[in-house]
Parts: structure tokens; sequence; C-alpha cells
């Protein structure tokens, strides 16, 4: 899928510009992995099963504090192993700096945070935290399934290119779940149309006015994006106009919501749930006018995720000054060889990227210099020093490990 | 393990807000280590701030006695109404020494998702304090503080409704819940919001849409 996680607000400077060392302990399948990353493109590769995919959830653990297969504590550290620890040295603008995040199944304080070697209580608002965009073959759903993932996607991006709607979202979704409740209680207690319409009206006009910030804000980040997904969607081969287009239910006029969730009171105390609102909307992803949700291939669906999310990276590293570092999981499968050779052209272009393959052939110019190699072995458990795209005996850093 | 009368002060500490086991424990330590009138006069403040302050029988504030010092103060403007959910909420409000009216301490705000509703706020009392005046009121001898302002009960009536509810959507939405009500049941009575906006000596840069849309909706000519 294609979790933009949500970096840090837009502060000058400071911004995480790409991932040096990767070293893991007890992590997954790992009994220890040290990686030195280059700032561009790295090949991972092995073939099935070896733990490519881990360790690129451990990349994006030590960055974020999170999984992005949302998993426990006890999937994330090693079988057999007590607790695990993943950590990544962070290369700004600034200097270096070490995030590290400690996994302990038993810990009744959940992960440890730490930003060189200092606890923190979220790394997620760190200035140095480098964003990260995340491609998994098992979260195509963001193109192929419902629009609650799409509008999840979205919000994320808004945090993203526009922190300062944090607040309207929040009121959004509170005002909501205060409104439903509402109405459970009022079928609860059959209250008729009338009197509830009554007691609605406040959280109508609170609703509404979150409701139509949201969907302003909403529709300035998908029209934002556009140009950018579409520029990219073309470099990637991907024929024809790919349009991405926000489809808000609601109007973006405070008093419009407030008279289309009047009209609504009856249904709504039915059902006993607000069916009006941006929490209904989506995000609609068309080639040439035809949804790619329905119709597009594997192959399209496939290029169409990448191209948002390269077009998404384009336009964060615009608006925030730093670009996301990709993590692209399996992404070479059912790409046909030119396909394959855009995708890596255009992620050498700029920005750091880790992709998965399980044969490095599979990527274009993988052994050119500059593109850095991590061989995962299967069964060893262990991924040695490995230099990527660096002189393989560079200095190890042993100084800057948390 | 400590003697249980020990355990017993540790528990009792650790269940105030903010207390978490370490400080109730060096609480209770220190308890000890003073003199036993120490003790005794804590004690003795806690039982008393429990039998002698209660409900102020018109506004709802704290009060010692039937009434509290603001509903008894005769200076205070009672035309003028100043809505609030807590009774916390009253001192900031008096610290601005901007507030000369009285308090009306509603007990909350609607939450459905709590299972707060109108009638488990003191909305009815407020509704009636607008339409007829406050009962027994200290002003009431001194006549009418307006040349039209007395009702049959005798107390001057308010003019103005100053609702300060906290700016959360649940504030939001208990404001807009009275603002409603009163339109229809008292229409000649003024009913305000606190204005919400720029936090004073911040800079325009950092503040967030929602903060920045309120405070240009309520501009006002310089």
């Amino acid at each position: 899928m294609a979790a933009v996680d949500r970096g840090a607000a837009t502060r000058p400077g400071g911004h995480g510009l790409h991932l040096g060392r990767l070293r893991v302990r007890d992590v997954r399948t790992y009994v220890e992995a040290d990686v030195e990353l280059g700032p561009g493109l790295t090949v991972v590769a092995g073939p099935n099963g070896a733990g490519k995919t881990n360790l690129l959830e451990a990349a994006y653990l030590a960055c974020t504090g999170r999984s992005f297969r949302q998993a426990s504590d006890a999937d994330l550290v090693r079988r057999g192993a007590e607790a695990g620890n993943a950590s990544a040295t962070v290369v700004t603008r600034s200097g270096p700096s070490v995030f590290s995040v400690g996994v302990d199944p038993q810990a009744p304080r959940g992960r440890r945070l730490r930003v060189d070697g200092t606890p923190v209580e979220t790394l997620l608002d760190h200035p140095s935290r480098p964003r990260m965009s995340v491609f998994l073959p098992d979260r195509m759903v963001l193109v192929k399934g419902g629009p609650a993932l799409r509008r999840a996607h979205l919000d994320q991006l808004l945090a993203v290119l526009r922190p300062s709607s944090s607040p309207v979202r929040r009121a959004f979704h509170e005002a909501l779940r205060q409104r439903n409740a509402l109405l459970g209680s009022l079928k609860a207690r059959g209250v008729g149309v009338e009197r509830a319409g009554q007691e609605l009206q406040p959280w109508d006009a609170t609703l509404a006015a979150a409701a139509a910030g949201l969907t302003t804000a909403r529709r300035e980040t998908a029209e934002a994006i556009r140009p950018a997904v579409n520029v990219r969607a073309a470099q990637l081969g991907l024929a024809g106009e790919l349009e991405i287009s926000y489809r808000p239910r609601a109007s973006e006029d405070p008093e419009e919501v407030v008279a289309a969730l009047a009209e609504r009171h009856a249904g709504d105390l039915e059902r006993g749930f607000t069916h009006h609102g941006p929490h209904r909307d989506d995000l609609a992803v068309r080639r040439d006018g035809r949804l790619i949700t329905r119709f597009g291939s594997q192959g399209e669906q496939r290029l169409s995720l990448l191209a948002l999310l390269l077009g998404e990276a384009d336009v964060m590293e615009e608006a925030t000054g730093s670009r996301p570092v990709l993590l692209l999981d399996d992404v070479m499968s059912e790409l046909d060889a030119d396909r394959r050779a855009r995708l890596v052209g255009l992620i050498r272009e700029r920005g750091q990227a880790l992709v998965t393959v399980t044969e490095a052939g599979h990527v274009p110019g993988a052994g050119d210099e500059g593109v850095g190699l991590v061989d995962v072995v299967p069964g060893s458990a262990v991924v040695a020093r490995v230099a990527a795209g660096a002189p393989a005996d560079a200095p190890p850093a042993d100084e800057d490990a948390a | 393990m400590q003697p249980a009368p020990i355990e017993r002060l540790v528990a009792a500490f650790s269940r105030l807000p903010g207390v978490g086991p370490r400080t109730a424990q060096r609480l209770t330590y220190h308890v000890l280590s003073r003199p036993d009138e120490d003790a005794r006069a804590l004690a003795t403040a806690l039982i008393e701030v429990k039998e002698l302050i209660g409900e102020c029988r018109i506004c709802f504030n704290l009060a010692e006695g039937e009434r509290c010092v603001i509903c008894e103060d005769p200076r205070r403007d009672p035309t003028l109404l100043c809505v609030v959910e807590t009774p916390a909420d009253v001192l900031p409000v008096e610290r601005t020494h901007e507030y000369r009216g009285r308090y009306h301490v509603l007990g909350g705000a609607l939450s459905p998702v709590d299972g707060v509703g109108p009638r488990d706020l003191r909305l009815e009392e407020l509704y009636r304090r607008v339409l007829e005046g406050d009962p027994d009121d200290p002003a009431r001898g001194s006549g009418p503080l307006v040349d039209d302002g007395t009702t049959s009960s005798g107390g001057p009536t308010v003019t103005e409704v100053v609702v300060a509810t906290n700016p959360t959507t649940s504030g939001e939405a208990t404001a807009l819940h009275i603002g409603a009500e009163l339109r229809e049941r008292s229409p000649q009575v003024r009913v305000s919001r606190l204005a919400s906006g720029l936090p004073v000596g911040a800079d325009l840069e950092h503040a967030d849409e929602v903060t920045l849309g309120r405070a240009f909706a309520g501009r006002r000519t310089i």
C-alpha cells in the first residue's frame, strides 16, 4: 500500500534527507543486520522468504516507531528473543541523528523510542525524522479496494502538506463521533424526528463547520498532487490521462451542509449514524475517464499506485524541502522490462529508495556505480555490514549507534 | 510490604489527579515525618472543604453557604450572565477583571459520547434565571437597575448572556444549543459568545487554519 507516513510539520532545516546506517537486532527473522545505505537507490535482493520485506519494515520501524504491517510487538521481535531493536542513522542538513526503537513485548510502557540516545514520546513529530512512502504488494487495496483507505491516505497526505489543517480533521472526527452517539441514544430512546431535530441541531452546526473545512482541505490537496501524478504516470508509460479527483459528498459551505444534514434527520435516526459528510468521500483514480479501481488491469493498477507515490513525493519535496524515502517492496513483478527501466530511471533521478527484488537482475542498472546492493541470504538471519552505494571498506561509524 | 495504614494513605494519595504511585509514596512519608498537628490540619481541611463548600443555589458556582460570594455581591451586575462549564472556569474569567456580571455554571458540556444531554446540565435553571431574574436577589431592594427591567419575581431582568463554554467541539455545540433555546424563549436577550482567535503575542505564520478562520470571522474595525 502506499502509506504516506505523517511527517513532521513543515519546519525549516533539519529534515531527514536520507537513511545512512541501518542496524537491526532480533527483529523478525534477523538476529542481526547492519547495513550502510547510500543516498540513492539500494537494491535489496534475495529469494522468497529470505527477509527482504523485514529489512524495509525495520527501516520504517526505526524512523516512525511503527510497523507498516500493523504488527504487534510480539510479531516484531524475533522468535526466541526477548526484545528487539531497530536503529537508523538519519543524515540531515544539520548532521547525523540516530533514531532507535526498542521493542519488548513484556515492557509495560510499550516501545522505547530514542533520538541520539534521548528518550522521546514519539518520533513522528521529530524535526529530523525522514518521511517515508511505502509500497507493499498486499496493500494494492489502496487502488483496488474501498474508499476508506483512499480517504485515510489523502488525510495522511493532508497532514504532511498542510499541517495547519490538523485541528479541522480532529474537530470533524470528534463532532462526528458525538453526533453518532447522539443518534444512537435518540434511536434507543425512540425520540420522534421533530424533537430529535432540536437535539441534533447544535451538533449539525458543529459538524458542518468542520466538515466544510475538511472538504476544502482535501479538495485542495487532491488538486495539488494531480499534475505531478499525471506527469509521473506518463513517465512510467501509463498511456492516457491519469486523473486524481476528490469526490466530496458534502458542500464546502457550512450552511449547505447543515441543510443537507437536516434533510436526512429521519434516515440518520433510523440507521443510528450520520450518512452525509466527508467521512463518506472517495478519492477517484481514473484513466481516460474510467475508474482504475474497477477497470484497471493488475499492471495498470500497480503503475497508477507508483505514479501516485512518486507524484506525492514530488509535491511533498516541494512543500517541505525534503523528499520522502521510498520503500518499495516487490515492485518489479508484473511490470514489463520497459516499465521496469522507466521506474528505476525515475527512482534514481532523486531521493533515496529501497527496492526489494528476488533477483538483482530485475532492476536495470543494479550493478551501476552509486546503486547499493544488499544480498539477503535465506536462513542466515544475519546480514553482515554491507556497504551500499559506498566503497565496501568504508570505515564503520560505531560511535553513532544508539 | 508496608504497614496497612501506610498502604491506605498511599492508595488514597494516588487516587488524586496527577499523582502517581511514587509521588503518593513520597507524600505519605512526608506526612509521617511532620508533626502530628500538620497531619491533623490537613485532615481537618479536607473534611471541612467537603462539609462547608456546596453549590450556590443561584449560579451553581462553589459556595460556602447558600449563595456564592459573587451572587452575594450587590455590586455585580445582575443583568449580565456569563455561562461557564465548571466552577474552575469562573476563576480565569474573574482574573481578567473585565467582567462585572454574574455567572451560571452548567456543570459540564453536551457530550452524547459520555451520555451528557441537555437535561444533565443546569440549562433549565439558566433559562429560568434569564426569564425571571434571580430569586431573593440582594440587588432587588435597591430597585431595578434598568428602567423597564423588573419582573414579577422582582429581580432585574437579564439583558445579555455571555456564553463562555470551552472552544472545543462539546463547548461549541453547547453554546449553539443555548443560543437557539434562548432565541426562542427570551428573544429580547442578547446572547454572545466569547471571541476566539489569535493568542496575544503569537505569529500569524504559526496559527492553524481553524483559529485563523475564526479570527477572520470575528475581526473588528479599528
